[in-house]
């Protein structure tokens, strides 16, 4: 019976505990440098940011063609003709500058909205998860209404209520509010699911049995040992949260036109999908090699913070 | 560290597991089921008093025309009598309550005389049935992906299979819905000059169900798939497992009673939720094929304001969320002896 | 007559009359029939009727089943021109102008085979006008109209007595078995097209009862609708009857076997509720529809395509589009302002190329196919020089415009015209204008408490063409485009509500046109709203369906369907 390579790498070698925390991130960084689709990963999502930093200023100098330029007479026109690489959407503009501005809204809000759960999530998910009995049912009971939470409702009210206008970024705040709202509550269960499991682990009772304080406890063996789970919902996240803003735009509570989103850039190509397919197509593999990339540094991650991957 | 002797055996055998459930822990078991059922009460409680206060600080009445000539004032002034909205709002919300009580979800503002059971009742067969023919779909081929994919991490298997996954993830599924009727039935349709394609649209117990069902069931795979594969990979680096390989077990025993087992966790905790998603139903399947299921109801009645539609489904939905997760709850205790429920 | 609002779909309604092209031949080919079992019509209706109640209907898919279930006292004629026989084989006018009698054809039977009396059309009348039920057309058309029905408004709702009083009190009346009266508050000839409307049918009453278990107080708003919720007790007067209700799925009609005006060809009409118009689209292609409104972004592949492109095709709607300001607002009470934001939007450029060329460019306000359709003035044509030297005029900085905004549906369809509109704008005014796109109902009710600054597309379809429909939107006190925010203190045009009520009650045809002339001219000349285009329809038909008799006033998406009696499938 063939032993799976992962296996046999890794029989034989002994881990224990580190005791150094900078010992473990000096490891694990140096593991992620070795890891080729991590490093990757980590260069399309530098390329992205660079990108969307870039953009305006490559407008500015017309190298792009600008994006919210309406060329009525080049409607939906297939990618290469008129000069415009990726074709052009339902008002004529450029496929491609719009694509690489619109990463700006796209980006934030695929890594802001993580940035937001995780916390959230993982402190609640943690807690219940470890303290259990009254703290864990409360808690769960809490994330039950949480579920239940009809999101598309909030935002229309803070939309129209509060009437936030201006720049995109300051449009985006109910909308994270709205996707921050709901996706916690996933993360705080499967963190919980977790720990529930792996705090009845022998060297888990073994360390609190000889009297670690229960934040130690947390973060030196129920964290790293739920890492991997956590990692692949957050890398999921980000182009879930893309998506998101594109179905709450499709709802009319998105960011403003004309500014460019990629989700926005789906929905006007879905419209157009028998006319101009490319024009739907393009915006949702900008998503699939964002997707690619977080998933790529997210693999790399799991991996390099992987206590029992140290040699 | 090693394996210490006379910790509880992760491959203990099931009838074992069972006996100890029975003494100690199914009687405890029956009181926490109890228990949570009894916890939905305040729960939904909770989910209307937010559902409430939301879709009355929303702007737009429910009488307000899209488009064209607008009610007049008289004619909104009864409609307003006739629904009770007239009502000072917290009489409104505790006549709801009341109502809710007796299982009496109110008449849909939007379909005149239809009440709101009525309305989930119609749409709910053909939501559920396509949920639970996605689900059954999801479980199995995420799983396996997932396991394959980690056993062989780093191969060429595991990059093929967790490519198609990120591959498949990455379009929206109202995109992969639309291009899947343009393949199928559209280009289908023209290219055997109507002798095989599939339907575009409808609901019907045969090859209607094959493209609403994949597109439902694509994302969901594929994060299975990819959790599966992570906490798959937590698991084998364990060292009963790598004892377990040592001993020369059979690798399928390896596997289903020792990796899966434990690997189980994080993926039965989100599948949870994403059954109760599935069976209540997604706005944009439901669009793209014209399902007449509860997805697009919940969404049509937030545009339109339809507020005893929006109430009926936010407490069906946060009911069969509540159950999924208590479901994921109790099948921790067979997946793992040692967690405790409390 | 409101159209129905699918999440794409642009909002906006039509109705109205105006015979463009009968496709297919004749209806003399019958040798060509096919089979009865072939006899079947599928068609998308988009959206399910929110009641089979045709009295409570007021969109367009639902009036699009009503119509075929229930038939009123006359019909639009195919031209659009005037009325003709329908339930009632003729009627007469009292030389006042007060009493309408319409004479009910002998012949004519429920679909349960009884016959149809004018007691049933007193009573289909008196349930539409209970107050307690609200149904959504009484106003302005019937409680303006109807002798009693004035009062329509102050009915206390919760007492029976007042409301039996208020019903029983209306001039309607049974004379004998075939003859129905209705007696009018004041003259109004376009009386006869009110008739038409689809609200205006018999209802049996002993079918309400039976349904509702008994008798019932008429403060009762449930029970009264108990009928309309089966097709089996759903029994009308029309051509057609509801065999099958598949809730959010489909309707299918079947002929009604005691139509007084015999057989139809079709042996079954299934109307679709299929929202999304992509996979309307694809199901006409895959042959699971007979016809469909192609969406915009698709046009250019049905021109395209050799088979589709012949199958097409485009005929106006009695509606039209423009931009509304808030004039309630300054500097929009300036007529200056408004007429330079009116007279920079390139009409052409944006019908010709971001419309595809369906929709056609407008300057006035009524549309062509009606009566009253007049071109001769051009006061908002395109001119960005003009524009400008008019807000110079006006004294207006582009620093006190830049901070208004376009408030707009969020349809991808208003999303892209606005986007294009406010683009010319800033273009050709110098400006700096943002969208404000928001969900639907939010727009609605910002505009109705005058909350926008610019509003559009707004806009009117024809319920009847009869011009009376059209400029009592503009009223002072009506809360439409000129008075968005329901009050009348803010302006309204000087002189504007005295020539059209002039119009409305003027009895000699040539002066009545004369006076409406003069109040379309007072709309252009003002800049009341920017006018932009009028609808077209571009349908897709597949070359088996004949005899349809297409007309400008066919609901959305469901072409000729007021003759759909006369229409058949051919082999193929």
């Amino acid at each position: 019976m063939a032993i799976p390579i992962a296996a046999v790498e890794q029989s034989g070698i002994d881990w224990e505990v580190p005791e150094e925390q900078i010992g473990l991130w000096q490891d694990a960084w140096q593991r992620f440098r070795r890891n080729r689709l991590a490093v990757l990963g980590a260069g399309i999502v530098s390329f992205l940011i660079v990108v969307a930093l870039l953009s305006p200023i490559l407008v500015h100098f017309g190298v792009l063609i600008d994006p919210f330029r309406q060329q009525v007479e080049d409607i939906q026109v297939a990618p290469g003709v008129g000069g415009h690489p990726f074709g052009t959407d339902l008002l004529g503009r450029d496929i491609l500058s719009r694509l690489m501005l619109g990463s700006q809204v796209s980006l934030t809000v695929g890594l802001l909205v993580q940035f937001i759960i995780f916390p959230i999530g993982l402190t609640i998910g943690l807690t219940s998860g470890y303290f259990g009995g009254r703290i864990d049912n409360l808690l769960m009971r809490f994330t039950d209404i949480w579920y239940a939470f009809p999101d598309l409702l909030f935002v229309l009210v803070v939309v129209s209520v509060w009437h936030l206008s201006g720049p995109w970024f300051i449009q985006l705040i109910p909308i994270f509010g709205a996707i921050a709202l709901v996706n916690w509550v996933g993360l705080a269960r499967l963190v919980r699911g977790q720990v529930l499991s792996i705090k009845e682990k022998e060297y888990v009772e073994a360390a609190r049995s000889s009297g670690s304080a229960p934040l130690k406890l947390i973060l030196k063996h129920l964290l790293p040992n739920s890492l991997g789970p956590i990692i692949v919902t957050l890398t999921f996240g980000i182009p879930q949260a893309i998506f998101l803003e594109a179905v709450l735009s499709f709802l009319g509570v998105g960011i403003q036109p004309p500014q460019p989103t990629w989700g926005q850039m789906v929905n006007d190509g879905y419209e157009a999908i028998y006319a101009n397919p490319t024009s739907v197509v393009f915006p949702a593999l900008a998503i699939g090699f964002t997707l690619l990339a977080f998933t790529f540094i997210g693999d790399g991650l799991r991996d390099a913070l992987d206590p029992r991957m140290r040699r | 560290m090693a394996v210490i002797a006379g910790r509880p055996r992760r491959d203990a055998l099931l009838p074992r597991r069972l006996a100890a459930i029975t003494d100690s822990r199914l009687g405890s078991l029956g009181v926490y089921v109890v228990r949570r059922i009894l916890w939905m009460i305040p729960i939904v409680f909770f989910v209307i008093v937010i559902t409430f206060v939301l879709m009355h600080s929303a702007s737009g009445s429910p009488w307000d025309k899209e488009g064209g000539r607008q009610l007049s004032q008289v004619v909104v002034d009864n409609l307003n009598k006739k629904y009770g909205l007239d009502k000072p709002i917290y009489v409104q919300f505790l006549l709801y309550v009341w109502n809710a009580v007796h299982f009496d979800f109110g008449l849909s503002y939007q379909y005149e005389g239809k009440s709101v059971t009525t309305l989930i009742a119609e749409g709910a067969p053909y939501t559920m049935t396509l949920g639970v023919l996605a689900f059954s779909l999801i479980v199995p081929v995420g799983i396996t992906l997932g396991v394959i994919a980690a056993l062989r991490q780093n191969t060429r298997v595991d990059y093929a299979t967790m490519g198609f996954a990120t591959f498949g993830a990455s379009f929206p599924n109202f995109v992969i819905g639309s291009l899947m009727v343009v393949v199928f039935s559209v280009f289908a349709y023209k290219a055997t000059g109507g002798n095989f394609f599939l339907p575009a649209s409808g609901f019907g117990l045969d090859d209607h169900l094959i493209m609403p069902v994949v597109t439902l069931a694509l994302l969901p795979t594929v994060f299975t798939a990819r959790l599966t594969r992570a906490s798959t990979l937590e698991t084998i680096r364990q060292d009963y497992i790598r004892t377990a390989w040592a001993k020369g077990l059979p690798e399928r025993l390896v596997v289903i009673r020792h990796i899966l087992k434990n690997s189980l966790i994080p993926v039965v905790t989100t599948l949870g939720p994403t059954f109760a998603f599935l069976v209540t139903g997604s706005v944009i399947v439901e669009t793209v094929f014209s399902v007449p299921g509860i997805g697009r109801a919940f969404v049509t009645a937030v545009t339109s304001r339809d507020y005893p539609m929006i109430l009926g489904t936010t407490i069906l939905f946060s009911v069969v969320i509540a159950a999924a997760n208590l479901i994921v709850d109790i099948l921790y205790v067979f997946i793992d002896p040692r967690v405790r429920l409390t | 007559m409101h159209l129905g609002v699918s999440i794409r779909a642009l909002t906006l309604a039509t109705a109205g009359v105006f015979a463009v092209a009968a496709c297919g031949g004749g209806a003399t080919q019958t040798q060509n029939l096919a089979p009865a079992d072939k006899q079947v019509f599928n068609v998308n209706d988009g959206t399910e009727p929110n009641s089979y109640d045709p009295t409570q209907q007021t969109y367009t898919y639902e009036a699009g089943v009503g119509r075929e279930v229930f038939e009123s006292l006359l019909k639009p004629n195919a031209a659009g021109t005037d009325v003709q026989p329908a339930a009632a084989s003729k009627y007469d006018v009292s030389s006042d102008g007060l009493t309408y009698t319409f004479h009910l054809r002998t012949n004519a039977k429920w679909s349960d085979g009884k016959p149809v009396t004018a007691s049933d059309w007193v009573y289909g009348y008196q349930h539409f006008l209970n107050p307690a039920l609200a149904a959504g057309y009484v106003d302005p058309f019937f409680d303006t109209t109807i002798k009693g029905a004035d009062t329509y408004g102050s009915v206390d709702v919760g007492n029976a007595g007042a409301i039996d009083s208020f019903t029983q009190g209306l001039g309607l009346s049974a004379s004998d078995a075939n003859t129905f009266v209705i007696k009018l508050q004041h003259p109004a000839a376009f009386f006869k097209w009110v008739v038409t409307l689809w609200v205006a049918v018999p209802i049996r009453k002993d079918v309400v009862d039976s349904a509702a278990g008994g008798s019932f107080p008429s403060t009762d708003t449930t029970k009264p609708e108990a009928w309309a919720q089966k097709a089996s007790t759903v029994i009308g007067n029309g051509p057609f009857m509801i065999s099958e209700i598949q809730s959010k799925d489909h309707v299918t009609l079947v002929p009604n076997p005691n139509y007084w005006g015999g057989a139809p060809h079709f042996t079954k009409i299934i109307e679709h509720f299929i929202s999304d118009a992509n996979t309307a689209f694809a199901n006409y292609q895959t042959g699971a529809l007979d016809a469909i409104t192609v969406p915009l972004a698709d046009v250019q592949v049905v021109r395209d395509d050799p088979v589709l492109s012949k199958q097409a095709k485009v005929y106006p709607k009695l509606t039209t589009f423009w931009m509304t300001f808030n004039a309630a607002k300054a500097p929009f009470n300036n007529s200056d302002v408004r007429m330079a934001f009116a007279k920079s939007i390139d009409r052409d450029k944006l019908n010709k190329q971001v419309q595809h060329d369906i929709q056609q460019s407008t300057l006035s306000f009524i549309p062509k196919g009606m009566a009253g359709y007049d071109t001769s003035n051009k006061a908002q044509s395109f001119d960005a020089a003009a524009a400008k030297a008019l807000l110079q005029k006006a004294g207006v900085t582009a620093d006190q415009l830049n901070k208004f905004k376009l408030l707009t549906r969020n349809t991808t369809r208003n999303k892209t015209l606005n986007q294009f509109i406010v683009d010319q704008w800033n273009t050709n005014l110098g400006l700096n204008l943002q969208l404000d796109v928001i969900d639907s109902k939010t727009v609605t009710s910002r505009i109705r408490k005058a909350q926008f600054d610019i509003y559009g597309p707004d806009g009117w379809g024809a319920d009847y063409p009869d011009q009376q429909d059209w400029y009592d939107i503009f009223f002072k006190n009506s809360c439409h485009s000129l008075n968005w925010g329901c009050v009348s203190n803010n302006g309204g045009l000087n002189g504007y509500d005295d020539l059209v009520n002039k119009a409305d009650s003027e009895l000699d045809q040539n002066q009545r046109n004369a006076d409406y002339k003069k109040a379309q001219d007072m709309l252009i000349n003002e800049a009341a709203v920017a006018f932009i285009y009028q609808d077209y329809e571009y349908n897709l038909i597949k070359p088996y369906v004949g005899g349809l008799t297409i007309t400008a006033g066919d609901d959305q998406a469901l072409p000729g369907n007021f003759f759909w009696h006369d229409a058949y499938i051919t082999q193929h």
